[in-house]
Parts: C-alpha cells; structure tokens; sequence
C-alpha cells in the first residue's frame, strides 16, 4: 500500500528506481512513450476538457453548451478542489487548492502547467482558491464523489505470476477485473447506486467514482460505513485465524459466486497463478486446511501424486470440495464422523469460500473510500512512468479490457499524424481514445446528467409549488 | 438562545403539558419515551426552574454511576426506572428539566459530551420500555415502510443469512422495515442488514439503535447549535438564569447530609484525627501525609480541603487544622500569607466567590497523577499494584479483602475496587440501619459518611471520639 499511496497521493516527490519497470511483458521505454513535450502536445490537442468540465459542473446545460446561466462562485465546479503536480528544474511540486470557473479556465490552466498528474479533490463551501484570505477551518468540503481505489501491489503475497510492485501482466490484471466485478454489483444492487464510473489509473489499478447526488452528498461517517461494508479481513500469513462470519452475508454470498469462476479459471491452473497445478503448490494449499481435515487432505495428496491420476486443476478443486462436504456429512450418502466438533466442520464448510476469498477478493485502499477530502487522480490523465492514458474501463467489456493495450502519448502522437479520415469535433476522435471516451459519455455522462436535470426539474416545481407560481 | 428562554419565560399557554404530546408517550403518568424536538412553552418560577433542574441532574449522575458501577443490565433498569419516578415524575418536569440542562450543558465540549452519554443512555431505556414503538416512531415521522409479507419471504434466505437475524423459528413473527441506508449505518458497516437497492432491510429490535442514533444526532447538533448561540440570549434573561445555567453542572446533588454530621458533632480541628478511620483511602492518604509532612502541596490542599468541608468543617475549623499542622514547619505568619487566602477561597470568601463541590471520585480519578511528594489523587488509579498491596497490607486488610481489591485495581476499575474496600472494613454495613452505600466508590464523601454511621451503629452513638478502635489504629500506622 506504501507504493500506491506513493503514486495516488503523495505530496510531494515520487521518483525510485524499482518503480521505472512499469510493464513485464512490454518494458515502457520512457523516452518515446512519455515526455513533457508529449504531454504538452496531449493537453493542447486531445485531453478531453469538455467531458471533465461536463461531469464535475454536475450541469445538464453543459450538454447542449449553453452555459450562459452559470453563475460564477455559485457554480459547483467553481468549488471544487483541482491540485496539480508540476515539474520545476527536476523537482515535483504539489499545487493544491486551485478552482476554475470555466473550460476555458481549466484548460488554460492545465495547458500552462502541464502538469504529470492532476488530482481531483472535493467540493468546498468556498471557491478553494481563495482559502488564504479565508479564516482558517472555514473552508469546508461539502460534496464529493464516492471513491473506490484498488490497487495490484496490494495483491503481492498472493501475486504468483512473477510480478510485485508497479509491474502487471495479463494473468494479475485478472484481480482488477475481479475487483471491478464484485464493487460494481454491489455499489449498483445493494446501494442502488446508479452513476459509476471506474477509470484505469494508468499503471496498476482501478478507481472507481461513484456520482449518484446521493453519494456525492455522504458524510464521512457514511462512506467509512459503506468502505467497512465491503471490508472483509482475509486470513493472510500474518493472520491466519480471520475466518469469515456464519452466516455468509448475501453480499459476500454474491461476491463468492462472481469469483469462484475467476478462481478456477485465472487463479487456480497452470496458466494462471498455479494454485493447483503442481504438486507442490497443491501440498502448500492442503497444508492450509483446517487441522480437523486433515484425513481428506492426506486421501487426496496421496491420489493426486499416483501416477495414474492425471485430473486438471479446476477437477481437483471440485474433487477437493466434495471430499470436504462428505467428510463433514453434508453430502447425501455419508454420515459426519464424531470425532470433528461443530466449530471444526465450520470451519471445514467455509474454507472452500474463504480460500476462493483469500486469492479474489477486492483488496481494497480503504482510506481513499472514507474521507471526503482525499484527493484521487483525475480521469484523462497520463501516467508518467507508463505513458499511458487513464481511460474510462466500459464495465460490459470488463473482462476484455487489458491495461497493456491502453494508447501511450508516444502511439497517440502516431494516430495523430496518420490520421486520414474526415474531420472531427474533438481530436481525440481521431485516436484509439476514441472507444472508451465515447463510452464515458453515452454510458456514463449523459445518462448522468439526465437523472441531474429530472431531479433539479423535480425540486422546481417543488418550490414552484409551495410558493404557489406556476 | 431559546432553549433556556422559553422555558424560563412567562409564557401563558393553555397548551401547556400537551403540546408536546405529539413526540412523547406517556403512561400512566411518567414519561415512557420523548425525543425532544417540540420545545414545551409553559411557566415557571426561578424557584421551579432550578428545582426541576437539579432533579434531572440527579438522574443523569445516577445514570452516570451506575455505568461505572457496571451495573448488570436488569439491576440498572430496576434502579434507573425508580430514580426516574422519584425525581421526573411528569412530562412537564421532564421537558422543561431536559431544556433547562441542554441549555447549562451546552458551553464546553466536555460539559456537552457528558450530557449527551447520560441523556442518550436515558433515551435508550425508555424506548427499550416504550410499550407501543411503532405509534411512537409514527409520532415522531421517522420513516419506516413495513416490509410485506410477499417481500419477506422473497428475502428469506437474504434475511437470515445476516449476523444477528432471527433464527427459523422466530422468523415468521419477527417484523421487518425498510429504512434507507443512510439512516443505519452501523448496521451496513457491519454487515448487519440485508441491503437492496439504497434500502437496508431491519427487523423491529434493531429499529431502535437506528432511533437511538437519530436521537444522538439531533441532540449533538442542537448542543452544538446551542453552545455557540447561549451567548447571544437578551441581557434580561442572561441576567436572571445566566449564573444559574452556569453554575448547574458544579450543583452538588448527593445525599444532603453530607454537609454535616448527624449526630450534632460536627468535624473539627479536634475531631478530624479521629475521624480518619472514616476516610476512604484517597482521603486518609492525605490526611497522614498532611501529619507526616506539615503540609499539603496544591492539588492535595484542594481535594482534601474540599472533602473535609462536604464533611461539614467550617472555613475556621478548617484553617485551625491546616494551621495546627503547616505552622509545625513555618511561623503562623507565614501560613496565614501563603494558605489563608485559598482556604478562604475554597469556602467562597475570597475571589468569585464561588462555593466549592468537593470533588467526586470521576474528577480525581481523572485527575493528574500524583507526582513525588504529592498525596492527591485516587490509590486505586494512580498507584502501581505493589505499593497499592503494600499499603493495603499496613492497614491490616486480610489476604482475601486485599486479594479482591487488587483485582478489581488491575481490571481498571478504582470505583468497584474503592467499594470493595469498604465492604471490607466495614463488615456487613448493607445490613446495618442508617447506613446508605448509595455513592459508596463514587464519591469520597459518601464512603465518609457510610462509614461513619456504620460505627455509630456498632458502637452506640459515640462517633469514634477517643474510641481506640481498630481503625484509629490503622491511621496511627500510617501517620508514622
């Protein structure tokens, strides 16, 4: 977690040698993919200002671009915190507390920085740029999206694909996707939650924004609630006793039947983290079961070792699972043995869960979740170490959205030039941007903005009502 | 501030008691459950005002010593329920107390969070009471949509698969509402609830922590509201309750016959070494440190000062025995120069003229410790367990006696293990006619005054003039 609160929050310097290796399969050569200069050409011709304005001014007008009636320092986008982070003679400054009342401004702004990261913050009572002439803890966030922020070095001690820190491949990418899964269900089903957004953080992670009115307006007492909500503690080598609860929450229920198929797919063969394909990754997940099974895990270890047996990994588990459920009785033509306490056969019953868990389960960076003040990187940016763009992820495709294709500046630059189509309202269509920028505002945007308008004509004729003037 | 305004205001309303109907229950006359979030509009006299005042003070610090007595759960509400019908034996007494103290407690953080514990707790014994919930939570226009009969067993197996749900059989009689999540969320970070769609299904009993948290809210905010506004109440009225809502969380309220002794002998110079015995040990700690040393440094002088006057000692006794023991060591001139002004002061002569609450065993217990040469403060908090057993053994306290002190010193708590001393040393006081234990490990003047009856009981009404019983004794040991 150190390293990801290094890359989302930090205010100040991120520069170590270790973190430069950003891909395994496809090493990031910094030089061609990413440099201030590219990242000025990005400002000025292809960052989308138009969806960033659109969305944080939470305004259905901006839609149709008539935004005369904005009124300025009135406006929720003249409230919201922007901070940048700039480089100046090789050292990285943090800018925080900067607002914008336009497009134009924020564009301006940004064109002249050109900052390596911008960092979206809260809405304020006051216009944030003003808060040295105001009195101290007068400025006070009011408003603010619900964050969700995962991260893959938060994965390392069950990562087994060879990479750790900042690097990913296509078999731990797998964990985002899971993560992704089991938090959209549950934010949209349980919460009702409507308006999400999930961004690729441009390196090894996901954020989520959810931007329902409701959940823009939680306290911190409510997102730490909804955070602990999908916290689950996961035995780990550290703590190996944390067992989940009976009964097993529905949500945790529904989260199990997302993952499991993930669990046999990605986690458990040879291809992806070989949970059960060799004999040695087999005996150390065994070694993991209750002590109380321990007559099952010999049986098998012993079955699977003959030479005669040659059953797949995804065999093996179903084979695991059903020799536990007969050990304990719960399938039709065993009897439970006597000597194996309650306790034990709970624990026995929920390993199979809790094991699926310990290697899917979101891993969520809980503290991004709980404060309204925290600061999280905005969508649209460019990771400097990676060159890559922080696209929206269109959560129908989710399984097929794969971070190492994500275009870098240095391929942008190259769709730029060799453009030969038609001309276009916003450069960006001219890219490989186009897909997932367009899918943020089909899917994302504009439906958004449509419940905005329907609640904002509600609340009018509301007012109109009580004041009696139609 | 309108709080203490209007119900100190001659406000001439036939509404008077019932207009605060709508959010409270009533039953046969005491008040089952009130959120207070009608502000009850009668008159009252000042005489009325303080009296209703102090009468809800008092079951707030009963409320407050039975928590930190750990009062097991039936105990505490048998107790609660009877102290409720002694002092706030109507509606109108309870709303008006209720405003009046929202309005004295509402000036510091400290004094608010101590109101809000006391009253919440309060608020939370009289809904688990309430015998109609459902009417009240109507009354009050908290929003709950009851769940269907369909829905529920739709959500069966969601319903029950949740920490906490009721089990199989209890199931098909257990009511269930739908309340948006915000409004629970104790029960979401816990995954206490099944959620659906923005709703977070509840069975009726947990209902009530949601009620209670609503409850929490509301008097936080408006404490809060209240605080930074008690300043901008008229002159007129700052000038009539002001100093009364100032000094209300200092009001004494323990037994009254504290302030002297019942037998007609009052503490004095003359009698105070002999009264020792009496003395819980944060008391008699002192008072031998004051006859071995000669003096007392500051906090001493102020915690045993103030004791010795809730035990009745006049400001003149009192300066006659401070003088007797401090002149061993300086000239008279000397103690009247540095010590005369602050016993004066302690009985209100002096300065503000304030009159001094002896302190109760929560303000030295979370008093600062005492450092070298100093005497104050609580044995049972601020000593380490040896010297604590040590000293425990000087007193000729039994094995067993010590033994059951000391742990109830290590759980952390120096009430119960000051109450176990006294039911130590005073063997059988519960039974013994005259003697009240109420206070006992809560107040040091309590213990005092238990202690003395007790041997007034025992040994015929002599007090413990120039008796040489067992615990003049003990005193004699620890004067060396």
């Amino acid at each position: 977690m150190g390293a990801q609160v290094e890359e989302e929050h930090e205010f100040g310097v991120n520069d170590t040698a270790a973190d430069a290796v950003a891909s395994k399969t496809k090493p990031i050569n910094s030089v061609t993919d990413f440099s201030p200069e590219l990242l000025s050409i990005y400002y000025s011709r292809l960052f989308p200002f138009e969806l960033l304005h659109s969305w944080l001014s939470y305004d259905p007008s901006t839609l149709t671009g008539n935004t005369t009636k904005q009124l300025a320092g009135a406006s929720i986008l003249s409230r919201r915190e922007f901070s940048t982070t700039v480089q100046i003679h090789g050292d990285e400054i943090y800018k925080r507390y900067q607002s914008f009342s336009t497009q134009a401004d924020i564009a301006t702004a940004i064109r002249k920085q050109n900052p390596l990261k911008i960092d979206i913050g809260a809405v304020f009572n006051y216009a944030p740029k003003d808060h040295k002439s105001l009195p101290g803890g007068k400025l006070q966030p009011v408003q603010r999206e619900l964050v969700f922020d995962v991260d893959l070095t938060d994965y390392d001690p069950i990562r087994n694909c060879g990479c750790s820190g900042a690097a990913i491949c296509g078999k731990c990418w797998k964990f985002m996707v899971m993560a992704m899964e089991v938090m959209d269900a549950g934010l949209r089903e349980d919460f009702g939650f409507k308006h999400l957004a999930w961004i690729y953080s441009g390196r090894r992670g996901v954020h989520c924004w959810v931007c329902d009115e409701g959940a823009r307006e939680m306290g911190n007492d409510a997102r730490s609630s909804v955070a602990s909500y999908f916290e689950v503690s996961l035995a780990s080598e550290k703590n190996k006793n944390a067992h989940l609860p009976h009964p097993l929450h529905p949500m945790l229920r529904r989260a199990h039947k997302i993952l499991e198929p993930h669990f046999i797919s990605s986690i458990i063969p040879e291809d992806g983290h070989g949970l059960l394909a060799t004999q040695a990754s087999w005996t150390k997940l065994l070694l993991t079961l209750p002590e109380a099974a321990n007559p099952v895990s010999i049986e098998l270890e012993k079955k699977w070792r003959s030479n005669k047996h040659h059953s797949s990994p995804a065999e093996k588990w179903e084979e695991l699972k059903a020799a536990l459920q007969s050990f304990i009785g719960k399938s039709g033509n065993s009897k439970a043995p006597k000597n194996v306490s309650n306790s034990d056969k709970l624990k026995i019953e929920h390993w199979p869960i809790e094991t699926v868990f310990k290697y899917t389960y979101p891993r969520l960076d809980i503290n991004v979740s709980k404060g309204m003040n925290h600061l999280l990187k905005s969508p649209f940016c460019v990771h400097p170490k990676t060159g890559r763009v922080c696209v929206p992820i269109n959560m129908e495709l989710v399984q097929e959205f794969d971070p190492l294709t994500v275009p870098t500046l240095r391929q942008l630059m190259n769709e730029l030039d060799e453009y030969a189509g038609d001309s276009v309202g916003h450069e960006w269509q001219k890219t490989s941007l186009k897909g997932a920028f367009e899918h943020f505002q089909k899917k994302f945007l504009n439906p958004m903005l449509n419940d905005v308008r329907k609640s904002q004509r509600a609340e009018r004729e509301k007012r109109a009502a009580v004041v009696g003037d139609f | 501030m309108n709080v203490a305004n209007r119900s100190s205001r001659a406000a001439v309303s036939p509404l008077a008691s019932s207009s605060s109907a709508a959010t409270t229950a009533v039953k046969g006359g005491l008040v089952e459950v009130d959120m207070y979030t009608d502000i009850p509009s009668f008159e009252l006299s000042l005489d009325e005002f303080e009296e209703f005042a102090l009468a809800r003070l008092k079951v707030l610090r009963k409320i407050e010593e039975l928590k930190t007595r750990n009062t097991p759960h039936e105990a505490f509400r048998t107790a609660l329920a009877s102290t409720l019908k002694q002092h706030l034996p109507n509606p109108k007494i309870d709303a008006a107390s209720h405003y009046i103290l929202r309005a004295a407690y509402c000036r510091t953080e400290d004094l608010r969070r101590w109101f809000l514990a006391q009253e919440c707790k309060l608020f939370s014994f009289r809904l688990e009471n309430c015998s109609n919930i459902r009417e009240f939570m109507k009354a009050n226009s908290i929003d709950l949509e009851r769940v269907d009969k369909t829905e529920k067993e739709r959500l069966r197996s969601k319903l029950t698969s949740v920490i906490g749900a009721p089990s199989p059989l209890e199931f098909p009689s257990t009511e269930y509402y739908k309340v948006p999540f915000m409004e629970a969320l104790r029960l979401v970070s816990n995954r206490e609830c099944y959620l659906e769609k923005g709703m977070a299904y509840i069975p009726l009993a947990k209902i009530i922590s949601i009620v209670e948290a609503k409850y929490r809210v509301g008097l936080s905010k408006s404490l809060v509201f209240a605080g930074h506004n008690i300043d901008n109440a008229t002159d007129e009225e700052h000038s009539r309750i002001g100093p009364l809502l100032k000094s209300m969380n200092s009001q004494y309220t323990g037994p009254t016959q504290l302030s002297s002794l019942d037998n007609g002998e009052a503490l004095t110079a003359a009698n105070v070494d002999a009264n020792a015995r009496s003395m819980p040990l944060c008391m008699s700690q002192l008072h031998s440190g004051l006859k071995r040393d000669h003096k007392l440094k500051h906090q001493g002088r102020l915690q045993y000062g103030l004791f010795l006057k809730g035990a009745g000692m006049t400001m003149e006794e009192h300066t006659a025995f401070f003088q007797r023991e401090f002149t061993k060591i300086m000239t008279g001139e000397q103690f009247n120069k540095q010590y005369g002004y602050s016993i004066r002061h302690m009985h209100g002569k002096e300065g503000k003229r304030a009159s001094y609450t002896p302190y109760n065993c929560m303000k030295i217990v979370l008093g600062s410790p005492p450092s070298g040469g100093e005497h104050h403060g609580c044995p049972y908090k601020h000593y380490d367990d040896e010297n604590l057993t040590a000293l425990l053994g000087k007193l000729k306290i039994g094995s067993e006696g010590r033994d059951a002190i000391m742990k109830l010193k290590r759980e952390g708590n120096p009430n119960l293990a000051c109450a176990k001393h006294f039911e130590v040393v005073h063997g059988g006081a519960g039974s013994v006619e005259g003697v009240s234990l109420e206070g006992v490990g809560n107040h040091p003047n309590a213990w005092f005054a238990a202690s003395r009856k007790y041997y007034e009981a025992k040994e015929g009404g002599g007090g413990g003039k120039g008796s040489l019983g067992s615990g003049s004794k003990e005193i004699e040991v620890m004067a060396e």
